[in-house]
C-alpha cells in the first residue's frame, strides 16, 4: 500500500499531499526513539511516532523513509512539513494514539498481504 | 583517496544531521552500494547527534578509499568519563531536551557499533571525543561500453559551440576546431545535429546514392512518408517509393501498436510497481543504460519496433530505413538481421521528393494518431529535456500514477527528427490526416539479451581510482571561473575539471583562468 492508501483506510491526513510518494509500504517503525528508527528504516517504512520535529524528518530523509505518521492529531509547524516536503517525505497525522493507529495500519497491512497470496 | 570534512554545531539541534547529509550526497556521486550507505547514514546521523546533543563544535573528518570508508567525528566537549558505560544499550546522559526530541535512549554508540565495519572511541573528560568508524564496500561492476553511429563532418564546423551546449549528457566537445563526441556519454539522439547549423553533426549514411528499388521490401518510420509538403500525404510517400523500384512497403506502425499493447499487457501483469517503461526508442534505452541504471528493471523486454519490423525479413532482400543515429545503431548491431540492409533517411528522402505525385495521387486517409493512444495510463514523454525530466521524476519515485512510461527522444517522436525536412509537429499532424491504411498487423517481439547498464559516468573501471579522481575534479572545479561559458570546448567547468583530471584536456583551455589572477584560497 501506498502512504496515501493507508493514510485514506485509517482516516489519517496527508499534510503534504503534493509530495508524490509511490512507495510500497511493507513494514512499520512505531516509537519515539531515534536510534530504534534508524537502525529499523527502510525504503517502505512508514514510521508511526509522537515527534513532530525537525530532527525526524532530517532522519527520514537520511534513511531514504517515504513516509511519518503523528498522531493525536498534532500538527508540526509548518516549516516542519514545509522541510519534509522538500525531502519526498509525506507527512500523515492519525487523530488517534498510537495503539489505535497502529491497529488499523497492521490490520491494512495483513489485509493486503492475505489478499496478494 | 578522498577527503572531505564538515562542520558539526554543537547544541544547534535544528541544523544537526545536515554533515550526514552532505556526506550521503558525495557518497551517491561515488556509487556506494546501498547497503552500505545506509550503515554509514546510522553511524554518521549517531555521531553527528552526540556532538549536536553533548559537545560546543565538531567536525566529521571522511576519507574514502578503494571499497573503505573512514568517518572521524571530533568534538571538543565534556568527554566520556566511562566509555564501556557509554557502550552499554540504555545508558545515555543527554539532557531533557533532547530526550523529548527521540534522542538520549543509550542507543547511539551501540548503533553505530552494530552498523559499521570497525568502531574505536577515543575520550578525554573535559576535552572532547572522537568517534572513529569504519565501513566496507562493494565496488560497483563496470558496464560495457557503447555503440555510437554519430558521425563529425569536420570541415563544416563552425566552433558556434551548440552542440556542446546542447547535449543532455555533456559528451559533447570541440577541441581543436573539431566536435569530438564522448563515446561512453554519447546516447545516439539528435540534440546536437539538431543544434549545429551548418551540419557538420550528422549520421552515418547521409550522403550515400539515393536508393533503388528492385522489388525487395522497404521497412520505413511514418514519418519519412509525409515529408513532401502540404500537397503530397502520406499515400503519395508509399507511391514514391513504389515509384523508386520497392516491391513491398512496411510501415512500423503496426509494430508501434503491437508494442505499445505488449508493454501494457506486461505492466499489467506486474501490477503494484509502478510504471514499466516501454522501449520504443533506441536512444531512450541507451540513455537509461548510460544514465538511469537503477530504472533498467522498469524497461519492457521488448525490441524497438523497427527491430521487430525487420526481424520477420530474415532472408528476404530488405532495406530499412533509419531517421537517427540510434535507430541505425540498432539496426546496424549484431543482433540485426542479416540480408537487410539499412540506410539513412536522407538520401531516401531526396530520392523519394523527386518520384512525388509520379504514381498518381494516394487517397488520403486520416490514421490514428501515431503513436496512437491505446491506453489513458500510458504516458508518453517526447523530446530530451522532457525524457530526462520524467525519467529523473521516475527514479525519485514520482510517477506512480503511470502505468507505463513512453519515452521518445525527439519531439514528437520519430516525426521530430531533425535528419528529416519536415518539422516534427507538421509531420505528425499530416500523417495523422493521411496515414490511414498502413497498419499491417505487426507483433511485439521479446529481447533475449537483458538491457545493461554501460559504463557510462563512472570516472575509472577500478573504483579507487574513480574516489581519488573525484577529488581531483572537485578541487580543480572550485578553481574554475563556474561561468560554464563553453569556450574551452566543454560544456561547464566541472565537465572541463572531469577532462583535465582524465588527460582529455589541458587546464590552460580555459581562457578565464589564464588570464585571471589566481583567485585566493
Amino acid at each position: 500500500m501506498t502512504p496515501c492508501e493507508i493514510a485514506e483506510a485509517i482516516g489519517a491526513r496527508v499534510l503534504n499531499p503534493e509530495v508524490p510518494i509511490q512507495a510500497c509500504i511493507d513494514a512499520v517503525y512505531a516509537g519515539d526513539r531515534m536510534s530504534d528508527l534508524l537502525s529499523h528504516a527502510s525504503p517502505t517504512t512508514l514510521a508511526v511516532t509522537n515527534l513532530a520535529s525537525h530532527q525526524l524528518m532530517r532522519a527520514a530523509a537520511l534513511m531514504d523513509v517515504p513516509a511519518i505518521c503523528l498522531l493525536h492529531g498534532v500538527e508540526p509547524a509548518p516549516e516542519v512539513v514545509a522541510a519534509a516536503g522538500e525531502h519526498g517525505t509525506a507527512v500523515l497525522v492519525s487523530p488517534l494514539g498510537m495503539f489505535e493507529t497502529c491497529g488499523r495500519i497492521y490490520a491494512q497491512l495483513s489485509r493486503e498481504r492475505q489478499a496478494g497470496k | 583517496m578522498t577527503t572531505a570534512m564538515y562542520r558539526i554545531h554543537g547544541g544547534d539541534l535544528e541544523r544537526g544531521g545536515s554533515a550526514s547529509g552532505e556526506l550521503k550526497q558525495m557518497l551517491k556521486k561515488v556509487g556506494m552500494d546501498t547497503a552500505a550507505l545506509r550503515r554509514t547514514m546510522i553511524s554518521a546521523y549517531e555521531a553527528e547527534m552526540n556532538v549536536v546533543i553533548h559537545a560546543h563544535h565538531g567536525e566529521m573528518r571522511v576519507v574514502l578509499g578503494d571499497g573503505v570508508l573512514e568517518v572521524e567525528v571530533v568534538d571538543e566537549g565534556p568527554g566520556i568519563p566511562d566509555i564501556a558505560r557509554a557502550m552499554i544499550e540504555g545508558y545515555s546522559t543527554a539532557p531533557p531536551a533532547a530526550r523529548e526530541l527521540g534522542f538520549g535512549a543509550g542507543l547511539g554508540l551501540p548503533n553505530i557499533k552494530k552498523s559499521s565495519d570497525a568502531l574505536n572511541i577515543q575520550s578525554t573528560v573535559g576535552k572532547g571525543t572522537c568517534v572513529h568508524f569504519t565501513i566496507r564496500f562493494a565496488p560497483q561492476v563496470a558496464g560495457v561500453h557503447g555503440r555510437v553511429s554519430l558521425r563529425v563532418v569536420v570541415e563544416l564546423c563552425r566552433q558556434c559551440l551548440r552542440c556542446v551546449h546542447a547535449c543532455a549528457t555533456a559528451a559533447v566537445r570541440v577541441r581543436d576546431g573539431v566536435p569530438h563526441v564522448l563515446e561512453h556519454l554519447c546516447f545516439d539522439c539528435c540534440e546536437c545535429i539538431a543544434a549545429c547549423g551548418p551540419r557538420a553533426l550528422t549520421m552515418d549514411g547521409v550522403d550515400a546514392d539515393g536508393p533503388r528499388g528492385a522489388g525487395e521490401v522497404v521497412v520505413v518510420p511514418p514519418a519519412l512518408l509525409v515529408q513532401f509538403g502540404p500537397a503530397a500525404g502520406a499515400h503519395d510517400g508509399a507511391a514514391a517509393l513504389a515509384a523508386l523500384g520497392f516491391g513491398e512497403v512496411r510501415v512500423t506502425v503496426g509494430w508501434e501498436r503491437a508494442l505499445r499493447e505488449a508493454v501494457c499487457d506486461y505492466a499489467r501483469s506486474k501490477p503494484g510497481n509502478g510504471p514499466v517503461i516501454s522501449p520504443v526508442c533506441p536512444a531512450v534505452v541507451n540513455l537509461i543504460e548510460i544514465r538511469f541504471a537503477s530504472l533498467l528493471g522498469r524497461l519492457a523486454p521488448f525490441v524497438s519496433p523497427v527491430e521487430a519490423a525487420v526481424r520477420g525479413l530474415a532472408g528476404r532482400d530488405a532495406l530499412a530505413v533509419a531517421v537517427c543515429p540510434a535507430m541505425q545503431g540498432v539496426l546496424a548491431a549484431p543482433r540485426g538481421r542479416p540480408g537487410v540492409r539499412v540506410v539513412a533517411a536522407p538520401p531516401v528522402v531526396s530520392a523519394m521528393a523527386r518520384r512525388v505525385g509520379e504514381g498518381g495521387e494516394g487517397d488520403a486517409i486520416a490514421a490514428e494518431g501515431t503513436p496512437g493512444s491505446a491506453s489513458a495510463g500510458v504516458l508518453r514523454v517526447s523530446g530530451v529535456r522532457h525524457v530526462v525530466a520524467a525519467l529523473e521524476a521516475l527514479e525519485n519515485g514520482q510517477l506512480g500514477d503511470a502505468e507505463v512510461l513512453e519515452p521518445w527522444a525527439c519531439e514528437h517522436g520519430c516525426f521530430g527528427s531533425p535528419l528529416l525536412p519536415q518539422d516534427g509537429a507538421v509531420a505528425r499532424w499530416r500523417w495523422e490526416r493521411t496515414g490511414g491504411g498502413f497498419e499491417a498487423p505487426g507483433e511485439a517481439v521479446r529481447r533475449e539479451e537483458p538491457f545493461q547498464p554501460r559504463r557510462g559516468m563512472r570516472l575509472d573501471d577500478d573504483m579507487a581510482a574513480a574516489i581519488a579522481k573525484l577529488g581531483e575534479i572537485d578541487r580543480l572545479t572550485r578553481r574554475l571561473p563556474g561561468r560554464d561559458c563553453g569556450l574551452c570546448g566543454a560544456p561547464t567547468c566541472q565537465a572541463l575539471a572531469e577532462d583535465v583530471v582524465l588527460g582529455r584536456a589541458a587546464e590552460t583551455a580555459c581562457m578565464y583562468r589564464t588570464t585571471e589572477q589566481e583567485p585566493a584560497k
